[in-house]
């Protein structure tokens, strides 16, 4: 099955800063945020957010996963 | 919001009906999670697995607050967790049977916990107090189960061949029980009607219905075209049969009974 990489984003409490805290691979956004929810459960996350990773647009680095992915998605 | 029910002013009919709804309901909550956890190694993905997991915990959570409303009938939840036999399970006829591949799974997911958000919903918003103050907060849950539920289906109604045709056999097979389960009115059920416990039969069938008709549409099937089936036992208010005894040592916690912790 072809499955996308999506990035996870989340803050503990309001005020916070939204912090990267890990990936899951799923085959749309409906079961990418079910994933991340399940997954990342270690706490009481006020915000969670998730993108797809070829969404990411890296600013000062041409190399490493999000701009590889970024490459490989875009050319 | 129904008028709230007045515990003291049940007759012992009312009560043994309110039991029966609440066993039933919690007995198939407890038994969708050993369901659940057959597919926690085996699922196609590890996120899957771990939701599995995840999904197979809030249902032992929702059975173990369910059983806990025993107590507002003066009745020890204890041995109706740990003590009956499987001949005495009211979970519906869907998780009688380990699932047997991922499809029929994927169709546990969307089918009984659909029936089974169906009935609670109608619980919550009923005139027994408990079900108004827990209940929600399992619906609330039960949302993830049923994105994952749906997206899943779709994954596998859209696929060609065996998986497709698994997912339809699946849904063949487990609707019209469930369809029962959900649609009978029998003098126990009739009673929580009156009492505003829970709506009548067709009112929980339009909202099973309205969940899952776009869904089964996608592997052939009109919802609204099946026939309910079984055999009621208005003993337990499921149809006849009772799940598998490996599966309710499992649920009775009979290999480490000893360890119980309360």
């Amino acid at each position: 099955m072809n499955e996308i990489v999506y990035d996870v984003f989340a803050r503990k409490d309001r005020g916070d800063t939204l912090v990267h805290i890990g990936y899951v691979d799923a085959f749309d956004d409906e079961t990418a945020k079910v994933y991340a929810w399940k997954t990342y459960d270690e706490e009481r996350w006020f915000e969670m957010c998730v993108v797809e990773r070829t969404a990411i647009i890296p600013v000062n680095r041409n190399e490493g996963v999000f701009a590889n992915a970024r490459s490989a998605a875009h050319g | 919001m129904a008028d709230q029910l007045d515990l003291e002013a049940l007759d012992t009919a009312d009560k043994a009906a309110l039991e029966r709804l609440i066993i039933a309901l919690a007995d198939t909550k407890r038994l969708l999670g050993i369901r659940y956890s057959d597919w926690l190694i085996g699922a196609p993905s590890i996120e899957t697995g771990i939701a599995a997991s995840s999904m197979c915990q809030d249902e032992w959570g929702h059975a173990r607050l369910l059983y806990a409303m025993l107590k507002q009938l003066d009745k020890d939840p204890g041995p109706f967790e740990r003590e009956r036999p499987a001949s005495e399970y009211a979970s519906t006829t869907a998780l009688d049977e380990e699932a047997p591949d991922w499809a029929a799974v994927v169709a546990l997911m969307v089918l009984v916990d659909g029936a089974a958000t169906a009935v609670l919903t109608s619980f919550a918003e009923g005139s027994f107090d408990q079900a108004n103050s827990r209940v929600p907060k399992m619906l609330a849950e039960e949302e993830f189960h049923t994105s994952l539920g749906a997206a899943w289906y779709r994954r596998l109604a859209d696929a060609d061949g065996e998986a497709r045709t698994l997912l339809t056999d699946a849904t063949s097979r487990i609707l019209p029980s469930l369809l029962t389960w959900v649609g009978t009115d029998d003098e126990a059920n009739g009673r929580l009607v009156a009492l505003g416990v829970i709506e009548d039969a067709e009112a929980r069938l339009d909202r099973f219905r309205d969940g899952i008709r776009d869904l089964t549409a996608l592997v052939g099937i009109d919802v609204d075209a099946v026939e309910p089936a079984g055999e009621w036992d208005s003993t337990r208010g499921r149809t006849s049969g009772h799940p598998a005894e490996e599966a309710v040592e499992r649920a009775r916690g009979d290999r480490n009974r000893a360890l119980f912790v309360e």
